[in-house]
């Protein structure tokens, strides 16, 4: 068995009659960084409230290394909370914010002194410990509570949108920063976040959430390239989702007829059976158009003719609209210096089999 | 523009016929003339003096800190801890409970006066300051629970969960950081607590013994029977203490931003 | 349901609220329950005659009175000593039926005179033998009565107990309530006139302009009543500074009668409500667009139909809060009234404690006071609900 740090074991949480996390099961295991990610109202936020112990869960478990802390208060959970708009406190100076949960443990000032100055160090803000919080940027008062959270070695740090309200520069920024620091220190992170890109970014596993529920758990990749549930598919990244049903089921291969009459061979045929409704997952990149009609020769199995309805220049590629049969229609991304496929024109979009996945 | 001349004159007006009321008090604190009256003959502290010297008014003086100052600890007190609870949402009855709060500035002050005058002489409290003191507590409570309900609400929900994240128990959340941010608010409601308690007359005439006489009621008695420019010195103190202490607020609420700094 | 947090948490807010709560009650349902029992209880003859409330059952109410009562009643004076007490009874019978002042000091004294035995009452004074007085006597022992509520509206119950106006001559109260109203709705209406151009004028206004506007409404507000009310009598007293500036300008030949009137009370009263006035609806135009005079504008509407069509019915929630919260304080006024109004001009504040302090009549005073409050706290009840429903649809 591994070393979980921390375990959710059927944890549900209603508010009166209205269930926001149900019966959630999670493990996440020491020094890992794991993503809650999902649309708001999800259930991701409650969650971690609740680990925090700012929420008490309705039933089930929650086990910090092996111990229920279901009924610990949260001033003696030993986790470091980042919030999204940093909650700092406004009546203290930068070093009194990042000096108060050493106080709090009772640390002799000799050394709050050096553990504050290490801190505000590592967050690159050490001169600007006598400031208040008021006369900082957002970007600072973001590191100011990253230090405040992470200067008593917290077994966990948990962080609740942290970065939703910095800018783009700024975010990308900061989340490199946080990434390297959780490497740097062996940190166990649990991050909310409906960003997907932030969570591909930074995590070593993603949670998706979906309506109080867990939809898929992995790593970046798998959620990426395997998404379980047309919801995964769909919340992170772009996708093309196209209904259909199974044809034939081969080994290592099932054949599929898509809605508007086009046949495709897919990668892998396991849980599939003839005559299955199912959709197809094609993500935009991994869609290649050549010009006229298909005719098959030197192309591989999938080949989809259509039509060019829009294409835009977004400065690192080119999105193209294509309009199939039977209404269907797809969205392709080029490499920026492809020829720009004209209005109305015929084209055909293939894939190879590993390209698409098939979502029961 | 006529029209935009007509508008700024009368905004002029308006803006004089507000403020010239106050401002005609001032010098007539310095006469030393016998009436109340323009022109002033001369530059004179006569008025202050007696003030300060003629025993009515020392005594008056006198009781007007002592109730004002007790009012402000009482109503201070209640008001804090009962913004403290309706700040969690009370089930159903939290509205109930802040509506019966405020009620008091709604009262008029004469039917709250003779409720009061036959209560306190039931219960043996009558013609003493205890009596001045409950009944100024009564109308200066809800300005000590705007004020602070205003400035509890202007904090944060998850800054005090930040504090207890941190490590902060229940008691050190409150005393370190939900305390110190509501201060401002506290202050303020304490100052207002003493200006309505300063200010009060309707109550006093009624639970006020010879012997709890305040300032504002020795006033309203010299206007009614024997106009002397002491009133208008008796003002001058007036205005001047409740700029004093309005002054001490800010300068407190300033030095902790600058602490800050 | 689980929960982590423990019983002192759970009821941390109910220990918190209760100090006030207590005192509240105590200190402020209390004493205004207090005036609601003074204004229906009536034991002022009750409380010293009890032998006589014993065997007033007995008695028909119409024949002459039998031995028993008489003698009951000498018992009951015998026993009163408490001359306040004594006096209170013999203005409450009186009330009722004229002619027991008289009537009583002479029983009185006849009552000191024989220590024992009976008195004939009857041959002490012939009014003894008449049953409306008797009457009177028995009426007034129960502990309740509606005659000061009554009362409080010009209304009285006559000998059949059925309600019927009072005799003109003793009709006072419901002028006076209606000169309360008629003097607040005046004070209210001029507030509206002056206060709302001004709150528009404000919201225009911009820089320094704007912050003297503000600072012209906030120091009246937080400058004392009572100041405020002093520096009204020092301006509109006859050699005060209004009638000599104008007597300076010759506008006027003599000195105009500004002060212990009308003029001089509606003058101060609406310059002490101002305030009240122009913050609510300062506080709604701040809400509203500014570009939505010019969009009238544009959609060709002339500036006093957008003005109509727009901004005042947009504005109206302002001026509604304005004049309830104005009109409310006034009604209760007492300060302003006393020292700058003259015989004719005093509110039904000034009546009440009239009846309270300097003739003692307590359930008179309590009845108005009643009335006042009931008045009050319907106008408190339309404002709450509607600043809940600017809030709500805020």
């Amino acid at each position: 068995m591994a070393e979980f740090r921390i375990r959710f074991d059927g944890v549900s949480k209603y508010y009166g009659q209205q269930c926001v996390v149900d019966k959630l099961r999670l493990d996440i295991e020491k020094g890992e960084f794991v993503s809650l990610l999902g649309p708001s109202g999800s259930g991701k936020t409650t969650l971690l409230m609740m680990l925090a112990g700012f929420e008490t869960a309705t039933e089930g478990q929650i086990l910090v290394d092996g111990y229920r802390v279901n009924d610990v208060p949260s001033h003696k959970r030993d986790m470091g909370v980042v919030f999204q708009n940093y909650a700092l406190f406004p009546h203290m100076t930068v070093g009194a914010n990042v000096a108060f949960p050493l106080q709090m443990r009772g640390i002799s000032r000799a050394e709050i002194a050096n553990r504050v100055k290490t801190a505000l160090d590592m967050v690159q803000l050490g001169a600007l410990s006598e400031r208040k919080p008021s006369q900082l940027s957002g970007g600072q008062q973001q590191r100011v509570a990253l230090a405040r959270a992470l200067v008593f070695e917290p077994r966990v740090v948990l962080m609740d949108e942290p970065l939703g309200a910095l800018d783009k520069n700024l975010r990308e920024q900061m989340q490199l920063d946080i990434r390297a620091l959780h490497q740097r220190l062996g940190l166990t992170i649990v991050f909310v976040t409906h960003d997907q890109g932030e969570a591909l970014t930074m995590s070593d596993r993603i949670a998706v959430f979906n309506k109080g529920k867990i939809e898929q758990i992995g790593t970046p990749r798998q959620v990426y390239d395997e998404p379980a549930t047309r919801f995964v598919a769909e919340f992170i990244g772009e996708t093309n989702l196209i209904d259909g049903t199974v044809e034939t089921v081969e080994p290592a291969s099932a054949v599929i007829r898509l809605n508007g009459g086009d046949v495709v061979r897919v990668a892998g045929s396991g849980g599939l059976a003839a005559g299955q409704g199912v959709s197809v997952s094609l993500r935009p990149e991994r869609l290649s158009l050549t010009d006229g009609l298909s005719n098959n020769a030197g192309l591989p199995d999938n080949a989809i003719s259509a039509i060019v309805t829009d294409c835009v220049y977004q400065g690192d590629h080119l999105r193209v609209q294509l309009a199939g049969p039977a209404d269907a229609s797809y969205v392709v991304r080029l490499d920026r210096r492809s020829p720009e496929p004209q209005r109305g024109a015929q084209v055909t979009a293939f894939f190879s089999p590993e390209d698409c996945k098939v979502i029961a | 523009m006529p029209a935009k001349t007509l508008q700024w004159l009368f905004g002029a007006l308006m803006a004089a016929f507000l403020i010239v009321p106050l401002l005609v008090m001032m010098p007539l604190a310095f006469t030393s003339s016998l009436l109340l009256v323009y022109p002033i003959p001369s530059f004179s502290f006569r008025w202050f003096v007696e003030l300060f010297t003629l025993p009515v008014w020392q005594r008056a003086i006198v009781n007007s800190l002592i109730i004002g100052f007790g009012t402000t600890a009482l109503a201070t007190v209640l008001g804090v801890l009962a913004a403290l609870g309706l700040r969690r949402r009370l089930p159903m009855i939290g509205g109930v409970i802040r509506t019966l709060f405020m009620l008091p500035m709604v009262v008029p002050a004469v039917v709250l006066g003779i409720g009061m005058q036959i209560l306190l002489a039931r219960i043996g409290l009558a013609n003493t300051h205890l009596a001045v003191i409950i009944a100024h507590t009564v109308v200066a409570v809800p300005f000590v629970i705007v004020s602070v309900s205003g400035s509890l609400a202007g904090i944060d929900r998850r800054v005090e969960l930040a504090a207890a994240s941190l490590g902060a128990s229940p008691q050190r959340v409150f005393g370190k950081v939900t305390l110190p941010l509501a201060m401002p608010g506290i202050l303020t409601g304490a100052v207002l607590a003493f200006a309505t308690s300063l200010d009060e007359v309707v109550l006093t005439l009624f639970v006020a013994g010879p012997n709890q006489r305040t300032l504002a009621r020795q006033m309203f008695s010299t206007i009614r029977d024997n106009i002397s420019p002491a009133i208008a010195a008796a003002a001058f103190l007036f205005i001047f203490g409740t700029l004093l202490l309005a002054a001490v607020v800010l300068i407190v609420r300033r030095k902790k931003e600058v602490a800050a700094i | 349901m689980m929960s982590g947090k423990s019983f002192l948490q759970k009821s941390g807010p109910f220990l918190l609220v209760a100090p006030l709560f207590l005192f509240i009650c105590l200190f402020f349902i209390w004493p205004l329950g207090s005036v609601l029992t003074q204004s229906v209880s009536d034991n002022a003859v009750a409380r010293l005659l009890p032998e006589t409330a014993k065997v007033a059952s007995s008695w028909d109410g119409e024949s002459a009175p039998g031995e028993d009562l008489q003698a009951a009643f000498v018992t009951d004076l015998r026993a009163a000593t408490d001359e306040q007490a004594v006096g209170d009874m013999v203005r409450r019978l009186n009330s009722a039926q004229s002619g027991f002042r008289t009537l009583m000091s002479k029983t009185l004294r006849a009552v000191q005179e024989t220590p024992e035995g009976l008195i004939d009452l009857v041959a002490l004074d012939r009014k003894w033998s008449q049953p409306q007085y008797w009457k009177a006597i028995t009426d007034a022992l129960s502990p309740t009565t509606d005659r000061y509520l009554l009362a409080a509206v010009d209304l009285m119950r006559n000998d059949a107990g059925e309600i019927v106006s009072q005799p003109p001559e003793q009709t006072i109260n419901v002028a006076i309530f209606g000169r309360t109203f008629w003097i607040s709705a005046t004070v209210t209406i001029f507030c509206v006139l002056l206060g709302y151009p001004y709150a528009l004028l404000i919201t225009v206004a911009t820089g320094w302009k704007k912050q003297a506007l503000l600072a012209a409404v906030l120091l009246p507000l937080w400058t004392s009543l009572l100041v405020r009310t002093a520096a009204w009598f020092i301006l509109l007293q006859e050699q005060g500074l209004i009638n000599s500036a104008l007597m300076d300008l010759n506008i006027i030949a003599g000195p105009l009668a500004l002060i212990f009137n009308r003029t001089g009370v509606i003058i101060a009263m609406t310059h002490v409500s101002l305030p009240m006035m122009v913050l609510p609806i300062y506080s709604v135009l701040l809400t509203i667009p500014k570009n939505l005079m010019p969009a009238a504008a544009s959609l060709g509407a002339h500036p006093l139909r957008a003005f109509v069509r727009v901004l005042l019915p947009l504005s109206f929630g302002g001026i509604a809060a304005g004049s309830l919260l104005v009109f409310m304080s006034a009604i209760g006024y007492y300060i302003t009234p006393a020292l700058i109004g003259g015989a004719g001009d005093q509110m039904i504040s000034s009546f009440i404690a009239f009846h309270a302090q300097n003739s003692g009549n307590w359930g008179m005073a309590s009845a108005l006071g009643i009335v006042l409050l009931v008045v009050t706290i319907i106008l408190y009840a339309v404002y709450d609900r509607l600043a809940t429903q600017r809030e709500r649809s805020a």
